[in-house]
């Protein structure tokens, strides 16, 4: 994504309100909640994009404030990816000892399938599941999708409800979740780390703070291992999709529809 | 291309503020002791944000630059890379965060309307989506990191 705007800086609305939520959001500091043996972390961060939506309806917000705001997450996030960096050059011989399971976590990501589309098809739905399940449903496979199938189609439409789903709900829920499921699994947070690169900076940074801030004496190792994680999916992510995933979610879509509904089957062979 | 240079660095002094002042407010180090950590980070990004514009190949997302960047600079051994650990490790991540989420917030206020018609289904295959791909990951790492004895 480039950053072709110019004059964002003169947005003054716009910084002093994100300003305002940083101040009030860091002063509330981090609280925890126990759900049982688990932990849930509430992070300024998870405040700050309540706040965010919350202010959207109100007069202070204009739709230019809304609309310069995209390019600004997308500057800010350059950010935390140098700080990745950083923290990853000294973590080098950590990650050379751990290449593999960066590596082969990336084939990870596949478990969306897995889980997702089984999930999709027993509550009804048809292609559209194809679009929605086949990854994470970012800018690049929103690209890929209507590049193959078209953004009206039914998989189009489909990827294009799991990118909104994302865009508003996938950092909050990501914060909410990332913290819960390290504290309540026995899967080690350094594992939790290389999953938090997953194609989306701000759901990379809404679940990677919960990890820091529940293993403070692991920070240095968790960061790195995400920043890797993160800079391979950036990377590899979308061939990943158009190689394995899309390939993959459309084949097992087929055999479980072929099972349970013969119609729905030949019907959805005319679209491919 | 010079417009461009000229936009991100005022864009980096904004954020970058707000970042030590965070930094301050949440985890209690004072804007000075920060300041040349996060004129670090800027400078890389910025860095890597240029070299994006300049080389025409553009498959390569600009973080792809940014984060090799600064992941060489700190490598052991790489002249200057002890003192930019040190400088950076005053910036801490999650005050980094914070105003990435407060922008992505005001953002996404937009897809509300969208949002809201989105349905049931679509939460729950959108949850779903986000854990498979989470927890996906989270396993197969844990299995190989255990299976090398490293965790």
């Amino acid at each position: 994504m480039a950053v072709q705007a110019l004059n964002m800086w003169k947005d003054w609305r716009l910084h002093v309100l994100v300003f305002a939520i940083v101040i009030v959001t860091e002063f509330i500091g981090i609280h925890e909640i126990q759900v049982g043996p688990g932990v849930i972390l509430l992070l300024p961060m998870l405040y700050a994009v309540i706040i965010g939506i919350g202010l959207f309806f109100t007069p202070l917000v204009k739709e230019k404030q809304s609309i310069n705001a995209e390019p600004l997450v997308f500057i800010s996030v350059t950010l935390l990816i140098a700080k990745f960096g950083v923290q990853a050059g000294p973590a080098l011989p950590q990650l050379i000892e751990a290449g593999w399971a960066l590596v082969f976590q990336e084939i990870g990501n596949l478990g969306t399938i897995f889980l997702a589309l089984p999930v999709a098809v027993y509550l009804g739905l048809k292609r559209e599941s194809i679009g929605m399940t086949h990854s994470i449903g970012r800018e690049p496979n929103l690209a890929l999708i209507t590049d193959k199938y078209g953004l009206s189609s039914p998989e189009g439409r489909g990827v294009m409800a799991i990118y909104i789903f994302g865009t508003v709900f996938g950092s909050i829920f990501m914060g909410l979740a990332s913290g819960f499921l390290a504290t309540i699994t026995p899967i080690h947070p350094y594992a939790f780390a290389m999953a938090t690169g997953i194609g989306s900076g701000s759901m990379t940074a809404a679940s990677l703070g919960p990890l820091v801030a529940a293993f403070p004496d692991k920070a240095e190792t968790i960061t790195a291992f995400s920043g890797a994680s993160n800079l391979l999916t950036s990377v590899t992510g979308l061939y990943a999709s158009i190689l394995i995933g899309l390939p993959v979610t459309e084949k097992l879509y087929q055999v479980m529809t072929r099972k349970k509904d013969q119609d729905s089957e030949k019907s959805s062979r005319v679209v491919s | 291309m010079l417009k461009s240079v000229k936009e991100w660095v005022l864009l980096f002094i904004i954020i970058g503020f707000m970042v030590l002042i965070g930094n301050w407010i949440g985890y209690s180090v004072m804007p000075f002791d920060a300041l040349p950590g996060i004129i670090t980070l800027t400078l890389i990004s910025l860095a890597g944000l240029i070299i994006h514009q300049l080389v025409p190949y553009k498959k390569i997302p600009s973080i792809a630059y940014i984060g090799i960047l600064a992941f060489i600079l700190t490598i052991p051994g790489v002249p200057g890379s002890e003192q930019i650990v040190a400088w950076t490790t005053d910036v801490n991540l999650l005050a980094i965060a914070t105003p990435i989420l407060a922008y992505a917030g005001i953002s996404i206020g937009r897809s509300w309307d969208l949002f809201t018609k989105l349905g049931w289904k679509t939460i729950i295959v959108g949850m779903c989506v986000l854990l498979g791909s989470y927890l996906g990951s989270a396993v197969v790492a844990d299995i190989i990191l255990r299976m090398q004895g490293i965790i």
